[in-house]
């Protein structure tokens, strides 16, 4: 049966994020978020999933790798997108990630104090990855990157849980249709399984959020119909996980979500949270 | 009341005996006579840091009596498990852990010579076996109730209660009591579903730790037992 390798330090597993950096990220949230650039909020939302992945791995000795991690890019060029230290690195494990953000910000947030209060407290508030928009939207050589990166991966991983490849997008490609990318991208596979692309469009059109469909005639625009397209079907284990968080996903359901919150939507995606399969 | 008692643990395949994150107490075998004992096995919730110190104090304090009113003997812990994991300038992703707290199962079993009690939060078992056969399981009675998502008690006052399951029973002498963590347990239900009682088995190998090494190993790799934390404490009263 395919996606249940069990993931450890011998046999990690892979996410890779694809971030459009394109000038049409400058724009507004269409719904939600409206007072935001989406380019802010990707970077915001990147930079809680990076933190939730360390914390996940983070045990009493140290962080375990469990996983390497990569964020590339794409608009004015392609390439890797974390900052400081890391920058121009393209898979790195998450122990590295730990302990180089490029930098730690102080926020405060507001915690249950068990006696039915709230309290305020300062947390730290690490940051890999800042936003950017400029330049045009190359989806298609971001996806051969993709496809470049993890071939060298799975070369030496071949018995591992597959990876995860996120791209998050305003959706129109402006170097080609990327179909055949993000198939040859898919085609890509380890023992476990092929990799797993999911598509989170981040559109201007209005329109309520839509996660994990299984069919495209609900879908408003044919940008959002082919990243539907491009996206692989989520395996089952993924569907029950998204079902008993309250997301319909039956039989079919792609991993595709438009105009969605994208930490809760990557927050399934996540196969870390299933403590079951980490050691 | 005579009493032996015999312990196995055994990390995850792939662990480091420093990484096991079960807890038991008394933490060694060993023999007693006295009206009144305790003992408890428990386990660290793998996804949380600081999980097999959170675990360790709970055993330790059941047997010391500290939980008989489990609301206030957990309360008074927690601070005890927060001055140990945080007397130290902490990375921030520690600082989140620590800030998330531990978790962790507990299973305690009291013996007098009017009878036993238990006191059960997860899924950590016991088994009072007379011979092959099992009398009661406690609190779970078939394997198909393990999840991944057990009751587990927390080490911050935000992360959960404190409300632990009751049981009780009497005894005989040459009864043994087994108390068990999750993966071996679900395994041991398994068997005696499947008509094959593994009572005797364990009692053998609970006093062989190389057999028990193997065994566990064998069943892990034919997939009949899950890869976690083994405990395996067994009490034989007299």
């Amino acid at each position: 049966m395919a996606y249940n390798a069990e993931i450890s330090r011998n046999n990690p597993s892979c996410f890779l994020f694809l971030i459009d950096q394109s000038g049409s990220m400058d724009d507004h949230f269409a719904s939600g978020e409206s007072s935001r650039k989406k380019a802010d909020g990707v970077a915001d939302a990147i930079n809680r999933l990076l933190q939730n992945l360390v914390i996940k791995c983070a045990k009493s000795e140290g962080v375990r790798d469990y996983y390497d991690v990569g964020v590339i890019g794409y608009g004015q060029k392609v390439g890797s997108a974390f900052g400081g230290t890391l920058a121009g690195r393209h898979l790195v494990p998450i122990s590295d990630i730990a302990d180089n953000p490029e930098r730690v910000e102080e926020r405060s947030r507001k915690i249950d104090d068990g006696a039915g209060g709230l309290l305020e407290q300062t947390v730290k508030f690490p940051i890999w990855f800042s936003p950017v928009a400029r330049g045009g939207t190359p989806m298609v050589e971001a996806l051969g990157r993709a496809g470049d990166i993890l071939s060298a991966w799975i070369a030496s991983h071949q018995g591992s849980f597959p990876p995860i490849v996120i791209n998050i997008t305003d959706g129109e490609s402006t170097d080609g249709d990327p179909q055949a990318a993000a198939t040859s991208l898919r085609d890509l596979a380890t023992d476990d399984g092929p990799v797993l692309l999911f598509n989170l469009h981040l559109s201007s059109q209005q329109g309520a959020p839509i996660e994990f469909p299984h069919d495209e005639s609900g879908l408003p625009d044919q940008y959002a119909r082919l990243l539907f397209q491009m996206s692989s079907e989520l395996p089952a284990y993924m569907r029950e996980v998204a079902q008993g968080e309250g997301y319909e996903a039956g039989q079919g359901a792609r991993g595709f979500a438009f105009n969605a919150d994208l930490v809760s939507v990557i927050r399934f995606l996540d196969i870390g949270t299933r403590p079951s399969n980490l050691r | 009341m005579k009493l032996t008692y015999h312990l196995a643990a055994l990390p995850k395949g792939g662990n480091s005996v420093q990484e096991y994150e079960d807890a038991a107490w008394p933490p060694r075998s060993g023999c007693v006579a006295t009206p009144l004992f305790r003992a408890a096995v428990a386990d660290g919730a793998t996804e949380t840091s600081f999980a097999a110190l959170w675990a360790r104090l709970l055993v330790r304090a059941y047997c010391k009596g500290r939980l008989r009113s489990s609301q206030r003997g957990i309360q008074s812990l927690r601070p005890l498990w927060l001055r140990s994991v945080a007397d130290r300038p902490l990375p921030w992703y520690a600082e989140e852990k620590v800030r998330q707290g531990a978790f962790s199962t507990l299973l305690g079993l009291t013996l007098s010579e009017h009878g036993w009690e238990a006191s059960a939060a997860g899924d950590s078992c016991l088994f009072h076996v007379r011979g092959e056969a099992c009398l009661t399981a406690f609190p779970l009675r078939q394997s198909n109730e393990f999840s991944n998502r057990p009751v587990l008690l927390s080490s911050r006052p935000h992360g959960s209660g404190t409300d632990t399951i009751q049981g009780e029973g009497t005894w005989e002498g040459g009864d043994n009591f087994f108390l068990l963590t999750d993966a071996l347990a679900a395994w041991a239900l398994g068997q005696a579903e499947g008509g094959r009682p593994p009572w005797e088995t364990l009692g053998r190998l609970v006093q062989c730790p190389e057999g028990f090494a193997a065994f566990v190993a064998e069943e892990r790799c034919a997939d009949r037992m899950r890869n976690d934390d083994v405990t395996l404490l067994l009490l034989r009263v007299e």
